[in-house]
């Protein structure tokens, strides 16, 4: 939704900042000397930390800090080490087309929507320094609302009323550049973040780095009168007075390729299934579920060892007499080398299936079966 | 890694490293840096990266680590991710990261040529890199293409130096 006026002048700004960019050496001409506001017309995760991505590689931040603002329509962000079966609720993300991405900073899972805002400071590696960063956050919103009890902790997140999570915190370290990024919940749906934050897959054994879950809190709900451009604004302007800059936000696409080129290769390696999921440090699964059919009950067991997001083994235990055991060997074998994926299962499934004679009941154990396998990815 | 002066956390104090090189096997004395007619380095001293990372070669297979600097600088490694072997690196690829409580840190290859080996300990002990930077918390081994690079990285003298000069 950009106004005629706005997007003239987010044109202008592209060119200025087209100049800035392919002149590193020169740094921002005119009055910005020192610091740069940049804030995304994108709400699409992968587009927007492909535009980190991009700052980060390309970007001479010698002479000038960057200051990049952003929001997400819904999605789910781990850390780069993260099993997102570990971290979230993917059957309920799914459901409710929220995506998934894995950033490529540390850290733990967290939930984006248009109610959060995002922020990255970017610094060469010498200035990194996530306490400045985070305290200038702190600064910015006791301007703004003066009662507001925020505060940074030594973890990095910053606290309302002593308690409540309104910020974390993750960061990179490259070859030459630094970011230091963070969200700030402003009114964001909570029961929604709770919900998938919640993993429903037991009997993982990863190594992969963990969350710390903590009681969350919007800001809105302190004070119903702000809105997320209010802190944006709030944010840039304390930004700017610490710079010595113009209080100037510069929009910027994520998708166009004259201003940022590479871009949108860098949006599609953070889409694909290799990143997201195939990322995820080495897991096995050892668990059980139980199949009602008719009268029975039946114990399932299953083990699987999952590796850079493909089944490496894969046993499946199920009685005798309810399935044949061919059938169930020719499934642990197939899923073999397959993505861990429902998707992946279903196909399989109903190949599978079409090498036996027509037998419903056989069907309908079948089906029952790779349901609740199913249910395990 | 590429740190650039980065700053440390905690008493700047010189960091202690690692002994000297071993000595060469017996057998006619040959300098520890000389090269061979195989063109293959028996064994050398360690050498460093302005990156803090190291290598030490043994019979044409290199050991990669991070310096001790740079291990106090991380903080506490919680996750190592390393290459499959059998990976080729060209020299200054990214071949890793390091994950710690201060930020995700990419690991860059001092040296051309392919990954033979990674620590498997620092699947369940990260800690590890910090504890044991020169011994126990080494990263990765692979082979080294191209013996001429050794040339270009620092020496333990060179790099000391080094380290004192960013810190100031």
């Amino acid at each position: 939704m950009i106004k005629n006026m706005v997007l003239q002048a987010s044109l202008k700004n592209c060119f200025q900042l087209s100049c800035v960019l392919r002149t590193p050496k020169a740094g921002f001409k005119g009055t910005s000397n020192g610091g740069l506001i940049l804030q995304s017309v994108s709400n699409d995760v992968y587009q927007n930390l492909a535009v980190e991505d991009w700052i980060h590689d390309h970007m001479d931040l010698e002479n000038q800090q960057v200051l990049f603002l952003w929001r997400n329509s819904p999605a789910v962000v781990i850390g780069r080490h993260q099993n997102p079966w570990q971290e979230c609720n993917l059957k309920l993300m799914r459901q409710k087309s929220i995506k998934l991405a894995r950033r490529r900073s540390g850290g733990g899972t967290v939930y984006h929507d248009l109610g959060n805002i995002n922020l990255t400071f970017f610094t060469t590696r010498k200035k990194y320094e996530r306490m400045e960063n985070l305290k200038l956050v702190v600064k910015a919103l006791k301007a703004l609302r003066p009662q507001l009890d925020v505060h940074v902790t030594d973890r990095y997140d910053i606290l309302l009323d002593r308690h409540y999570k309104i910020s974390g915190t993750a960061a990179k370290l490259g070859r030459t550049t630094a970011y230091h990024h963070c969200t700030l919940l402003c009114n964001a749906d909570k029961f929604v973040l709770s919900s998938v934050l919640k993993s429903p897959y037991k009997g993982l054994k990863s190594n992969a780095t963990p969350s710390v879950p903590s009681s969350v809190k919007n800001l809105f709900e302190e004070d119903p009168t702000l809105t997320c451009e209010m802190l944006l604004e709030a944010i840039a302007a304390e930004y700017a007075m610490r710079h010595q800059i113009d209080n100037h936000i510069t929009l910027i696409h994520p998708a166009d390729e004259t201003v940022l080129p590479g871009i949108n290769k860098k949006t599609k390696e953070l889409q694909s299934w290799e990143w997201v999921y195939g990322k995820t440090p080495k897991f096995s699964i050892s668990t059980d579920f139980k199949l009602v059919c008719k009268d029975s009950v039946l114990d399932v067991k299953v083990d699987m060892d999952v590796k850079h997001g493909r089944i490496e083994v894969c046993n499946i235990d199920v009685p005798e007499q309810w399935l044949p055991p061919p059938l169930c060997n020719e499934l642990g074998k197939n899923l073999t080398g397959r993505k861990f994926c429902p998707k992946e299962i279903a196909t399989l499934a109903s190949t599978l299936l079409r090498t036996y004679p027509q037998d419903d009941e056989l069907h309908n154990k079948w089906n029952l079966l790779c349901e609740n396998m199913r249910l395990l990815m | 890694m590429a740190w650039g002066a980065l700053r440390r956390v905690g008493p700047a104090l010189a960091p202690r490293l690692w002994p000297p090189a071993l000595r060469p096997p017996p057998g006619p004395r040959v300098p520890a840096a000389r090269r061979l007619a195989t063109s293959s380095l028996v064994l050398s001293a360690r050498k460093f990266t302005d990156k803090h990372e190291w290598i030490s070669v043994e019979n044409g297979i290199g050991t990669v680590g991070i310096s001790n600097f740079a291990q106090e600088a991380l903080g506490d490694v919680v996750y190592c991710s390393l290459p499959e072997v059998g990976t080729k690196l060209n020299k200054h690829d990214e071949f890793g990261a390091l994950e710690s409580v201060k930020a995700a840190s990419e690991l860059y290859s001092p040296l051309t040529g392919e990954v033979t080996e990674t620590n498997a300990a620092l699947a369940e002990n990260p800690g590890l890199v910090n504890k044991s930077c020169y011994q126990d918390g080494w990263l990765i081994k692979m082979t080294v293409e191209n013996p001429t690079e050794l040339d270009e990285l620092m020496s333990e003298d060179a790099y000391e130096k080094y380290i004192k000069s960013i810190e100031d």
